[in-house]
């Protein structure tokens, strides 16, 4: 009696056992749906051919972008094991004197590739109407250890409704702030996830990401007058982002207010995003 | 306890204490009373109005989810989110054989509540072959709102088939109060219709089908900040009853409302800073509200006299509610383009399904004491269809299951003792629990035009319950007959709307956000006095008065309560002829929320003539009448009258029927 127990009690482990192996199957993800090539070329020197994809044309803004890296000799090679660098550069001509250039804030890719590519910000300050903007990648190709740069001439569009502040600090020393909204991407009625990034301009060239701030958000309708409860305020949680709750009690047109502090002290004015769903 | 009305062909035997039956039959001479006039006359109901459509019952203070109202036992629901749609504006006298009024928490034959339950019973054909082919036809105008009214009645049968065919054309325009004065949005036309048949094989079993609609199109608030174009009401009904010594009656049914309001109608143009230029601007705002409610049920219901002194009843049923109410608010800053329409759920698409169980037991004790007990479980199931019903909530912090259950409960014991042939005393106690509405769990947004705040609902209300103790004391002589009754609910958990300053007012009209909470503690007293005194068989008198005290906390006053209020009519019967003239008064309302909105109502007085003339020609029977209501053309208004909108001025009605 007692061994038919056990018999049947380890039938149903190893039932459950496999059963639950089920569930983990792995389905194949391509990481490119729903992107668009915006951006193509060889970067002399590494061996390598470059694409960079996005949800949409580049904006002023967070722009998501996707670097694909192939191998120059044979395109079907995807290169999964590289260092990638953004070296956006804006070039504003000027009446007098030589051009003013500057860049904006990027976060580099990770070294190994998710999915067989590479996942990137850049994020753009400007528009392309006072100058150009050239985006330049720069690949270390591991499989080779060899450099090189693909550049791409590109136009950025201005983004309606706007979805980056660029500020100065009301501080002392008059920091160049860029705040740029990321989430939510698709907003709807009830709790969203509301994320900002925040990248101080430290030079024309290095624009780092910065976790010394607060930020304070209040949403409001303005054609009803009203704003919505039980926002959580952005916090800091690495490299820059911000992560709160912003809660949508209808569709329609809300601003969401920002105030960005220092040491408890407000330090940008009226900065706000439109959000219309 | 309970008050049986039979609006029609009235049987009323002479040993009965009075009762709503005399209330009707005293009040029968104008046949085209709403069911408005004549319910507002019986005793513990008072009226909630917002326009000159759709008046809410309320029984000894006790309204809305409170209540139990039902169409002969099934369960109806409104769609409109803001109350502007109580079932009983879909029925009309016509409609209706009786209207029973039970009060106090052992009315729970057809739901656990705490307030008391209206029951109305639709018209049944007639199976009687002496009576084989009714008709009548009626026509009757009120000069106040130029109100236009058609009733009509059919009806064919034989020994066992018979049919019924009844319906109303009502239109009224704008009607205007005692200092000519018109009041805008106060009219509306309806049309209703219902049919019936019946097959009665023998005399023990019949069938009945039954069909109901009800529209109402055009139907202005002057109240409330929005109108209806459309209120329609449809029923279906199967009914399989077994008269023997053990009685059955079964009930399948499906009824439908369907409620489209928006302020299309209104003045929606507001100065406000216009964002995109930042000075003050005209804003153009439009709102749609449309909601629908269904419900499917069926219930059986068997009576066994199990021995010679001992009745038991035994009722089971169950019944699924959907309902769904949105708002879409379209807004247009002069020379822009019109905004992303605002979209919200203020009533999330809703399941809801309850299983009830009913018992009761009647002990005639003795000549002397009758002992009734009784009880009922409700088992509610509320099922969110949506996702979006969901994270619309999760804006307050809820996370809401999709599907909640709760089970309610109620235990009741009454008896009635007969002191002598004239005088008899009812006491009842007991304990209801009743479940909180859709509304109330989940309303988002719901305006209350009364305090001017937005109402949102509470997922985690627990259910209202009360405590309730009523003593009736009952005369009748075949020249006088006078009841005394006394309510007393001690309520428990009593759901009402807290404010809420940390959720702002949703748009112009609002002054806030208020929240529904249970409150520890509410009371409820009411008091009746009815005496029909009948010195000479041409004459008799009848005087009503209603009292009603409420308090939540022990201190705040109850609001939307009515102050005492007095009917005196007397009434004259000679030959073909009856002459009546009635006042109506009540005193001032003093003890007022002022939280909830409410403010003073002063007292008034209002006398109504009426008279009737009865003849026939060949075999067309007449009944021609001629009446005025608020003679000296008083201003006024009641204290339930919402926005304190005036009631009309003097009125001339004319009425004649013609019944063959």
């Amino acid at each position: 009696m007692k061994s038919i127990l056990s018999k049947i009690l380890a039938l149903i482990i190893t039932i459950s056992i496999f059963s639950s192996c089920d569930e983990e199957a792995v389905t194949p993800v391509n990481p490119l749906a729903g992107l668009t090539k915006l951006s193509e070329g060889y970067a002399l020197g590494a061996s390598a051919k470059v694409q960079v994809w996005g949800v949409k044309a580049f904006f002023v803004g967070y722009n998501k972008l996707t670097v694909v890296v192939l191998d120059s000799i044979n395109p079907t090679d995807t290169i999964k094991d590289a260092h990638i660098q953004f070296m956006p550069v804006m070039t504003m001509p000027q009446t007098t004197g030589m051009p003013m250039v500057h860049a904006c804030p990027v976060e580099n890719p990770a070294e190994t590739a998710v999915n067989g590519v590479f996942p990137g910000v850049v994020a753009f300050v400007m528009p392309s109407m006072g100058g150009s903007w050239k985006l330049s990648t720069m690949i270390h190709n591991h499989k080779n250890d060899k450099e090189g740069t693909a550049s791409f001439d590109i136009v950025v569009a201005s983004a309606s409704p706007a979805v980056m502040s660029v500020f100065t600090a009301t501080t002392a020393d008059a920091s160049k702030l860029v705040l740029s909204l990321v989430e939510p991407a698709s907003p709807k009625v009830g709790m969203n996830d509301i994320e900002f990034t925040l990248h101080r301009k430290a030079n024309m060239m290095s624009w780092p990401a910065d976790s010394t701030y607060t930020i304070e958000i209040t949403p409001e309708m303005p054609s009803m007058g009203h704003g919505s409860p039980n926002n959580v305020n952005p916090t800091h949680t690495g490299n820059g982002h911000y992560k709160g709750k912003v809660n949508f009690t209808m569709t329609g047109e809300w601003k969401v207010n920002v105030l960005v502090k220092k040491d408890g002290t407000p330090v940008s004015n009226n900065a706000s995003f439109t959000i219309t769903f | 306890m309970s008050d049986t009305v039979l609006l029609h062909e009235l049987v009323v035997a002479v040993t009965l204490p009075l009762n709503n039956n005399d209330v009707v039959d005293f009040y029968r001479t104008n046949q085209f009373a709403t069911l408005d006039n004549i319910t507002s006359r019986l005793n513990g109901l008072s009226l909630i109005k917002r326009g000159a459509y759709a008046l809410e019952p309320q029984v000894n203070g006790f309204s809305g989810g409170q209540l139990n109202v039902t169409i002969d036992g099934m369960r109806m629901f409104g769609a409109c989110t803001d109350k502007m749609d109580p079932i009983t504006s879909y029925i009309e006298p016509t409609n209706l054989k009786n209207i029973t009024v039970k009060q106090g928490t052992g009315s729970s034959n057809t739901g656990c509540n705490i307030g008391g339950a209206v029951d109305m019973t639709l018209m049944e054909p007639v199976v009687d072959s002496a009576q084989a082919q009714i008709a009548s036809i009626a026509f009757g105008y009120e000069s106040i709102s130029r109100s236009k009214n058609l009733l009509l009645t059919l009806g064919l049968g034989n020994e066992k088939w018979s049919w019924l065919l009844d319906g109303v054309y009502r239109k009224n325009e704008n009607y205007r109060v005692g200092n000519n004065q018109e009041v805008k949005f106060s009219q509306f036309e309806k049309t209703n219709i219902h049919s019936a048949i019946m097959f009665r094989p023998n005399k023990q079993n019949s069938f009945k089908a039954d069909f109901l609609m009800d529209a109402g199109f055009n139907v202005g608030y002057p109240a409330l900040p929005m109108d209806v174009s459309l209120a329609r009401a449809t029923l279906f009904a199967l009914e399989y009853q077994h008269k023997a010594k053990t009685q059955l009656k079964a009930k399948l049914y499906f009824n439908e409302v369907v409620h489209i309001m928006d302020d299309s109608k209104r003045d929606s143009l507001y100065f406000l800073e216009n964002p995109p230029v930042g000075k003050s601007d005209s804003v153009y705002m439009r709102m749609d509200m449309p909601g629908k409610s269904s419900t499917l049920g069926a219930y059986a219901q068997l009576i066994v006299p199990w021995n010679e002194k001992n009745k038991f009843t035994l009722k089971v049923d169950n019944y699924t509610n959907n309902s769904v109410a949105e708002m879409t608010m379209h807004m247009r800053y002069a020379g822009f383009a019109p905004e992303k329409p605002m979209y919200m759920q203020t009533w999330p698409a809703m399941l809801r399904n309850v299983t009830g169980l009913f018992v009761e037991n009647n002990t005639y004790l003795n000549n002397k004491l009758t002992l009734t007990l009784n009880g009922r479980l409700d088992f509610n199931i509320d099922h969110l269809q949506s996702e979006y019903g969901q994270q619309q909530f999760s804006v307050f912090n809820y996370e809401l299951e999709k599907t909640q259950t709760k089970l309610v409960k109620s235990l009741n014991v009454s008896g009635q003792y007969r002191f002598d042939t004239h005088f008899s005393m009812l006491a009842s106690t007991g304990y209801a629990e009743r479940m909180p509405t859709i509304g109330e769990l989940f309303g988002f947004y719901l305006f209350n035009a009364y305090d001017g705040y937005d109402y949102i609902g509470n997922p985690y209300l627990k259910a209202e319950k009360s405590n309730f103790f009523r003593l009736d004391l009952q005369y009748s002589h075949s020249k006088l007959k006078a009841n005394l009754n006394q309510s007393l609910s001690f309520i428990g958990d009593y759901i009402m709307g807290a404010t809420n300053p940390n959720i702002q007012a949703m748009n112009f009209y609002t002054n806030g956000t208020r929240v529904y909470t249970n409150v520890l503690t509410a009371r409820l007293y009411s008091a009746d006095l009815q005496i029909l005194y009948s010195p000479l068989k041409s004459l008799s008198v009848f005087v009503l008065s209603k009292l009603t005290l409420g308090e939540i906390n022990k201190n705040t006053p109850m609001p939307l309560i009515s102050p005492l209020k007095n009917i005196v009519a007397i009434q004259y019967e000679k030959n073909s002829w009856e002459l009546q003239a009635e006042c109506e008064s009540a005193l001032a309302q003093n003890r007022i929320n002022v939280t909830y909105g409410e403010r003073v109502t002063p007292a008034y007085a209002v006398l109504n003539v009426k008279s009737a003339y009865r003849f026939s020609l060949s075999k067309v029977a007449f009944n021609a009448g001629l009446g005025i209501t608020n003679l000296l053309n008083n201003v006024y208004y009641e204290h339930l009258d919402w926005g304190r909108i005036k009631r009309p001025g003097r009125s001339v009605e004319l009425y004649l029927k013609m019944s063959y």
